[in-house]
């Protein structure tokens, strides 16, 4: 079943054309991992996904239904789609469980009995059980992170979005959050993440998708896109990218 | 419908206004700075600068004008004039104002520029003139200018002492001519112009030489 | 001294009305702070204009000049008659309005553009986020800074002076003008200011203390 997908997307800012027209769709279950060069547009596609921001032009589905065709509640679906940003942007006011708490109450409107059982729980998934009453400035990067990712699966959303989650780590707190990830996805929750962590990519990841000047240039499963990818541009970025670990 | 000569007398109170001001803020600066230095140089000076600041931050200046006026007039002669008792009472609170504002200026200026100096053989008296101030001065800029405007809107207290500036102007014409709406909304407009421009033109000269310097 | 005690109804009298007039100035202030900042940072162009311009004139003009414009002129252009106590008050709002609104403001930008991302990414709604994630955070951010504009307010409130209310300092003047001991009634009404301000402040600080967070604080966010 299609989660998510987007039909000819395009996204202009002035008069820099960032998306240059990207057709993609991500099924249940699946992790789909997107790779490409600083400035390839990953970012903005996947704030778009998230319905972070509306596209120029083209349309996106969320479970079939184009999400700006329709009248639709945007606020519904965003809860259905979960987002990890690279800066874990924790709120700053609130603790690591109040973190997590604040969507299921506000949103989901649990009682607090119910969003402080859900909210321990979730932290226990991503390890951050012992550390509920600590304030996002008291935690470390990684801390942080897991954090976040508890906020975003608390809310049982239907995908998990992943903005490079890792690239304002150090390598140790890398680890921590990549494997609460792999965590996840072995335990079936659809994901789409960007990121350079290609050992992420070929453990766990259903595709890896490249992205270059706002198009994706080639997609496929990780053991084709790694060992033989098809054109010269992925040839060229992934030997970039492999040669460098 | 606005008369001239309305208009003209009201001016005639400007320079008082501008006089009373910039005396103040003149007597201030030359007591912020050295207070602000001594605070930061010496531990023993600092208690007694310290309740001056406090006394000049927890009391109205117009409680201050009052008591040098009728209660200090006495024996201090100057002070029986009721401009240069404004000027006094205005400076000494700007000097407690002006103090606060350069020390945290001084504590702004990133503390290895002192470690830079001393290094090169300066004494601690010298980094501070030579090295700790001029980045500091920038910085404070901004803040000297809101200290500016604050003391030509406070330069109005000195109408309660019967100075002849703008805001006693204003009350003057609404007396005379028996109009309740002009005076008072034209002296506004009046301090206005004047409070803007001095305000806005500093903050913006700081910020353009934070950005020339690199200093935060 | 002694004589003054003579005067300690007339002095706790001007004492109370100096006290609830900073309360309701910075109260209304508070409001009106509060909605022409968030008018500032996320309203249309109009509504900037407009806020700019009452923060403008209040901010750049004598509370003094003010309070004769509350208490004569808008009288006589409206035909809306009103006593001192109530120019006095409504001017105070509107001039601490106008100084609460710049410190509203900076604290509301503090609150960085990644927790409203945030917030929209879990799905709440605008009002949600304001209410749940914006002034929480302001509202800790502004205390400090706030402090300066409950000590300013409280020692311009002597400016109601011109409009003949019967706070502290008017009091002090009556007092000193009976006696003919201007030297002493001074002094004491200024310690009066002067410990009000400073236990007021110890109170703010105490507040403050309770309900700060680490990491959300004016200087570790800028």
């Amino acid at each position: 079943m299609e989660v998510l997908a987007c039909k000819g997307l395009r996204k202009v800012y002035g008069d820099l054309e960032v998306l240059k027209g990207i057709d993609f769709s991500i099924n249940k279950g699946e992790t789909k991992v997107i790779i490409g060069p600083s400035g390839s547009g990953k970012s903005t596609f996947l704030r778009i996904m998230g319905l972070l921001e509306p596209p120029t032009e083209g349309k996106v589905f969320f479970e079939g239904k184009d999400v700006y065709g329709e009248n639709l509640n945007l606020n519904m679906i965003r809860a259905k789609i979960g987002f990890v940003f690279q800066d874990p942007s924790l709120f700053r006011h609130l603790t690591a469980l109040e973190n997590v708490k604040l969507g299921l109450k506000v949103v989901l409107k649990m009682s607090d009995e119910e969003a402080t059982k859900k909210a321990m729980e979730t932290l226990k998934l991503v390890r951050m059980d012992e550390w509920a009453d600590y304030y996002p400035a008291q935690l470390s990067g990684g801390q942080q992170q897991r954090v976040g990712i508890a906020r975003a699966l608390a809310m049982d959303p239907d995908i998990i979005l992943f903005d490079e989650p890792t690239a304002s780590l150090d390598i140790e707190l890398t680890w921590e959050v990549i494997d609460v990830m792999k965590d996840l996805a072995r335990r079936g929750i659809t994901m789409l993440v960007v990121t350079h962590e290609i050992g992420f990519a070929k453990e766990v990841a259903d595709e890896i998708v490249l992205m270059d000047s706002g198009r994706i240039v080639e997609s496929g499963p990780p053991e084709q896109m790694l060992k033989s990818p098809k054109t010269e541009r992925a040839r060229e970025f992934l030997g970039r990218l492999l040669g460098g670990v | 419908m606005i008369d001239p000569n309305d208009l003209l007398f009201l001016l005639q109170g400007v320079p008082a206004t501008l006089a009373i001001s910039f005396l103040s803020f003149g007597i201030g600066f030359a007591l912020g700075i050295p207070i602000a230095v001594a605070r930061q140089m010496s531990p023993s000076l600092s208690y007694l600068m310290e309740a001056y600041e406090k006394a000049f931050r927890g009391i109205p200046v117009l409680v201050f004008m009052l008591l040098f006026y009728f209660g200090l007039g006495g024996f201090v002669p100057f002070l029986k004039d009721p401009f240069t008792c404004a000027v006094v009472a205005l400076g000494l609170r700007s000097g407690a104002f002006q103090s606060q504002i350069f020390r945290g200026a001084i504590n702004s200026v990133d503390k290895q520029q002192m470690m830079a100096a001393l290094s090169l053989g300066m004494t601690k008296t010298e980094a501070f003139r030579y090295v700790i101030l001029p980045q500091a001065f920038i910085v404070a800029l901004p803040g000297l200018g809101s200290e500016i405007s604050l003391l030509i809107k406070d330069s109005s207290y000195a109408f309660i002492l019967g100075v002849l500036e703008l805001t006693k102007h204003a009350d003057i014409l609404r007396k005379a001519s028996r109009s309740f709406v002009f005076p008072y909304l034209m002296a506004a407009v009046l301090y206005i112009l004047m409070t803007f421009p001095i305000a806005n033109y500093l903050d913006k000269w700081g910020s353009r030489l934070k950005t020339k310097y690199g200093l935060r | 001294m002694y004589f003054i005690l003579e005067y300690s109804q007339f002095i706790i009298e001007g004492f109370y009305v100096t006290v609830t007039m900073t309360l309701v100035g910075l109260a209304g202030g508070v409001v009106l702070g509060v909605l022409s900042a968030l008018g500032d940072v996320y309203g249309g162009k109009l509504l900037k204009i407009i806020i700019n311009s009452y923060v403008e004139f209040f901010r750049g003009s004598p509370l003094i000049v003010q309070l004769l414009i509350f208490y004569y002129s808008i009288p006589a252009i409206t035909g809306v008659k009103w006593d001192a106590l109530t120019a006095g008050s409504l001017t105070l709002m509107l001039n601490s309005g106008a100084y609460q609104k710049g410190y509203f403001k900076g604290a509301i930008e503090a609150v960085f553009k990644d927790q409203l991302i945030a917030a929209k990414s879990l799905g709440m709604t605008f009002p949600q986020t304001l209410r749940h994630v914006v002034l929480p955070q302001a509202l800790r951010i502004v205390i400090p800074p706030w402090t300066n504009e409950y000590v300013s307010l409280g020692l311009s409130t002597s400016a109601l002076i011109v409009i003949g209310i019967r706070e502290l300092t008017n009091v002090a003047v009556s007092i000193s003008a009976q006696t003919f001991r201007p030297l002493e009634v001074y002094l004491f009404i200024g310690l009066i200011y002067f410990v009000w301000i400073t236990l007021s402040l110890k109170v703010l600080d105490w507040v403050y203390n309770k309900v700060k967070i680490p990491g959300l604080a004016v200087s570790e966010v800028m």
